[in-house]
């Protein structure tokens, strides 16, 4: 195949025309941020982490849902974007109420470690300490809204990969939430087919199983794409 | 039907008005605001009382869209005299009448601006109010009865749509449009003739022309005024679109809160139907086109043109990111046109007129005319139109005869809550694209809103704050939880709560929420209260709690 020459930070690469910045950038060990991505999935860029810089752009492009152009020059980690990236983290951790320390994600969460990454060590703004329900309506699972980062991974998981169609977003703004079916406990859903996929796709502990304790969650993102990767070689 | 037959039945139409028996034409003005005020109630009773005075074969009663000054509705107006009477009460009807058709003369108490003018112009269209408006877009709208197609059609209606089939091809079509140099009126102001052209460019076996109404500024009535004053015009411009881009089918996608603009719009369609104006093989040539509405459920995000295609494709209505632009993936993944009310209104008389007569309108980098969306504390509000670089005090002083109680202006806010404020000091600015946005404010869509000094900045910004904190549509970071966050920390200061560290995060934020939003909405959410913080920043200072 042919390839396109793009220069990301200062670096020349010969890179395959049809993928985006972020996939170049992975596959060049080039660190990058991101939470609503998740491989095997659409990407809906709604996270605005991985923003980049692109010259000739009149502003910042998600690079998970931006594909490359023949000598494309992109920068990644600005000083801008690091600040930004402080910023998005820390309206993650207000807006809903995370307490590490006794949830079952300790230790393996990804919004955890984005804190680590953004070196994170206190939060500007004030907490907004929403009401929000815990879900132990399945007879497995159970969904605790006050983790939920809304990135959708699950909502995209159940509809893309198991293609059930149990989750989706309710509500507009601050106000959004992640329902089961038409806003019914998870437990009554008749499209769940409780195949545990959106537990690994989840970045946080919002989905976990029941069985287990603080930090114990154990989760295998990756296995989604694997599964994907199969499926297309049984075609 | 095909060319001849039309031109056969506005022959006929023309004719009939020629040697109209009518002596008199009374318009009485069924928009929105004057229906709300009881102009249906004024029609009926002038109806009856042009019957009993058996005036029936002399008289025309027609209802139109709206005439402009809506504040003072409802109105009536009596051609050829050109005069307007304003707040009708129905008790003063016969008087008017008795008096208009029988003594010749107008009754000049009762005339528009009669209350509030030293005295009244006799022909409205020598009122400053009317005299410094140029009308395009609205050209028809208050003259003629929207709901008849054969009232559009003697006023040249359709000739653009039958120029354009018989005597253009697309391409020249799109370079009359590009001529033009008209930009989108739904707020960005991208040239509309080179969207056209991209559209075109792309091959596919089907391209889409969606018409944008879901007009969702607080303020702002520009768009559902010309689609219930002149829905044809707007139809017009769409079947244009689809030859020129090579789209055989059309959405217009209007809000649900505009029943009338909705009811009025689906009948043009079936009127153009039936006059085979729409559907196959327009008018007898090769070219089929049809429209269909499609009802929106009063999301501001909707607007956004990659929300509103999710919400015509049946979806949740959230934007996503671009590229892909709509006119290279949009409805369904193919090419898709979309365009504003009020851009497509242009459109037919830019065809009829030519391209260069349309682009020496207004300013050289703005041209045409624009609808405002006039209101606030000033005299006259309503729906004007002027020529795209008219100054504001203009529009204030002139058209809006000045403040109410003659109390001093403060600021205008232009484009609602993705806008900004314009201070006194600034009050002689062009009104165009450019001008406003090297003030911090941007053109939008038209909505127009006067302040004076009662109004509190902070508290402006804050509403408006508020208005997209409750529209953001949740899918991305900064517009969601940052406008709350600004949100808050500006309640915090109109409390008289906030410090300095508020105003410093608050400024942070915003600069944050513009440059990293998905979407237009979180990515102009910030500009009501950067342009605030640009103008009145000591009204911020003075609401800040000082430790000493
Ligand atoms: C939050 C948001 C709301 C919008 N609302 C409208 C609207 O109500 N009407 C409109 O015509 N355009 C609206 N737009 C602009 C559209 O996305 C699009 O640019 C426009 O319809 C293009 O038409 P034009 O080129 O004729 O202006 C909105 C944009 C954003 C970001
Ligand atoms: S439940 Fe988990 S996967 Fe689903 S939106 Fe919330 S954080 Fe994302
Ligand atoms: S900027 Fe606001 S409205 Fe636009 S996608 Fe993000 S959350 Fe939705
Ligand atoms: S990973 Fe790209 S926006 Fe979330």
């Amino acid at each position: 195949m042919n390839t396109i020459p793009v220069i990301i930070n200062d670096k020349k690469l010969d890179v395959d025309p049809g993928k985006t910045i972020l996939e170049v950038c992975r596959e060049n060990d080039i660190e990058m941020l991101t939470m609503c991505h998740l491989k095997g999935v659409m990407d809906i860029g709604a996270c605005r982490l991985c923003l980049v810089e692109v010259e000739g752009a009149n502003k910042l492009m998600s690079a998970c849902t931006t594909r490359v152009n023949a000598n494309m020059i992109v920068r990644t980690a600005t000083d801008k974007i690091k600040r930004y990236q402080r910023i998005t983290t820390e309206l993650f951790f207000a807006e809903r109420n995370h307490v590490c320390s006794v949830c079952v994600a300790n230790g393996k969460c990804e919004l955890q470690q984005l804190g680590y990454k953004v070196e994170l060590d206190h939060i500007r703004y004030p907490h907004l300490f929403p009401q929000c329900e815990v879900d132990t309506s399945h007879p497995w699972y159970v969904m605790d809204h006050n983790r939920c980062i809304m990135c959708t991974r699950c909502v995209r998981v159940c509809t893309e990969v198991e293609g059930a169609h149990n989750w989706d977003v309710m509500n507009r703004g601050h106000q959004v939430r992640i329902i089961s079916d038409f806003n019914t406990p998870w437990g009554e859903s008749i499209t769940c087919t409780s195949c545990g996929k959106c537990l690994h796709a989840c970045p946080t502990g919002a989905i976990w199983p029941k069985a287990i304790v603080q930090g114990q969650l154990e989760k295998k993102p990756e296995m989604l794409s694997e599964l994907m990767e199969k499926r297309k070689m049984k075609l | 039907m095909n060319r001849h037959d039309l031109k056969t039945i506005i022959y006929a139409e023309k004719t009939k008005e020629e040697n109209n028996k009518y002596r008199h034409k009374i318009c009485v003005c069924c928009g929105a605001s004057c229906i709300s005020s009881g102009s249906e109630e004024v029609m009926k009773k002038l109806q009856e009382e042009i019957k009993t005075r058996g005036l029936e074969n002399e008289v025309e009663v027609v209802p139109t869209g709206c005439m402009g000054p809506c504040n003072q509705g409802p109105l009536m107006k009596f051609l050829p005299e050109y005069n307007i009477y304003q707040k009708i009460d129905c008790s003063n009807i016969s008087a008017i009448v008795q008096s208009q058709l029988t003594e010749k003369k107008p009754i000049e108490d009762l005339l528009l601006f009669a209350d509030s003018r030293e005295k009244p112009f006799l022909d409205a269209q020598e009122d400053p109010f009317f005299k410094k408006q140029m009308k395009i877009a609205l050209r028809n709208c208050g003259h003629i009865n929207p709901e008849r197609i054969e009232d559009y059609l003697v006023h040249n209606g359709y000739q653009a749509l039958d120029k354009v089939l018989f005597e253009m091809s697309p391409e020249e079509v799109i370079a009359e449009i590009k001529q033009s140099r008209l930009r989108g009126r739904g707020g960005a102001g991208y040239p509309t003739g080179f969207k056209w052209e991209t559209v075109y460019k792309y091959v596919s076996d089907q391209k889409y022309v969606i018409c944008n109404g879901d007009e969702g500024d607080p303020g702002a009535f520009m768009d559902r005024s010309v689609l219930e004053g002149n829905p044809h015009r707007v139809l017009e411009g769409m079947a244009i679109a689809g030859y020129a881009v090579g789209a055989s089918k059309g959405y217009a996608y209007i809000r649900g809160e505009y029943p009338l603009a909705i009811k009025r719009f689906e009948l043009a369609i079936k009127q153009a139907r039936k006059m085979g104006l729409l559907g196959n093989n327009i008018l007898g040539t090769s070219f089929s086109f049809d429209i269909e509405v499609r009802i929106g459920a009063g999301a501001f995000v909707c607007g956004e043109e990659t929300a509103l295609i999710a919400s015509i494709e049946g979806k949740r209505g959230t934007p996503r990111p671009r590229p892909p632009f709509p006119a290279e993936s949009g409805l369904w993944g193919k090419p898709t046109l979309i365009n504003n009310v009020e851009s497509f209104a242009a459109i037919s008389p830019i065809i009829n007129n030519g391209g260069e007569w349309y682009s020496e309108i207004g300013t050289p980098k703005s041209a045409g005319t624009k609808v405002f969306a006039l209101a606030g504390k000033i005299k006259y509000s309503g729906l004007i139109e002027v020529p795209m670089g008219t100054t504001l005090r203009e529009i204030v002083f002139d058209i809006g005869g000045g403040m109410q109680n003659d109390a001093d202006f403060k600021a205008a806010q232009t484009g609602g809550p993705s806008g900004g404020c314009i201070p006194a000091e600034h009050l002689d600015v062009k009104m165009d694209y450019e001008s406003l946005v090297s003030l911090g404010s941007i053109m939008g869509s038209g909505g127009l809103i006067i302040m004076d000094k009662s109004s509190d900045m902070v508290d402006v910004a804050r509403y408006f704050m508020e208005f997209c904190m409750d529209e953001s549509c949740g899918k991305c970071v900064p517009c969601r939880v940052g406008t709350r966050m600004m949100h808050d920390l500006l309640q915090k200061i109109c409390d008289n709560k906030g410090t300095q560290i508020d105003l410093n995060r608050l400024e942070e934020l915003a600069v944050y929420v513009k440059e990293t939003s998905l979407c237009g909405l979180g990515g102009s959410a910030p500009n009501p209260l950067l342009s605030t913080l640009r103008h009145f920043r000591q009204e911020y200072e003075n609401r800040i709690v000082k430790h000493d």
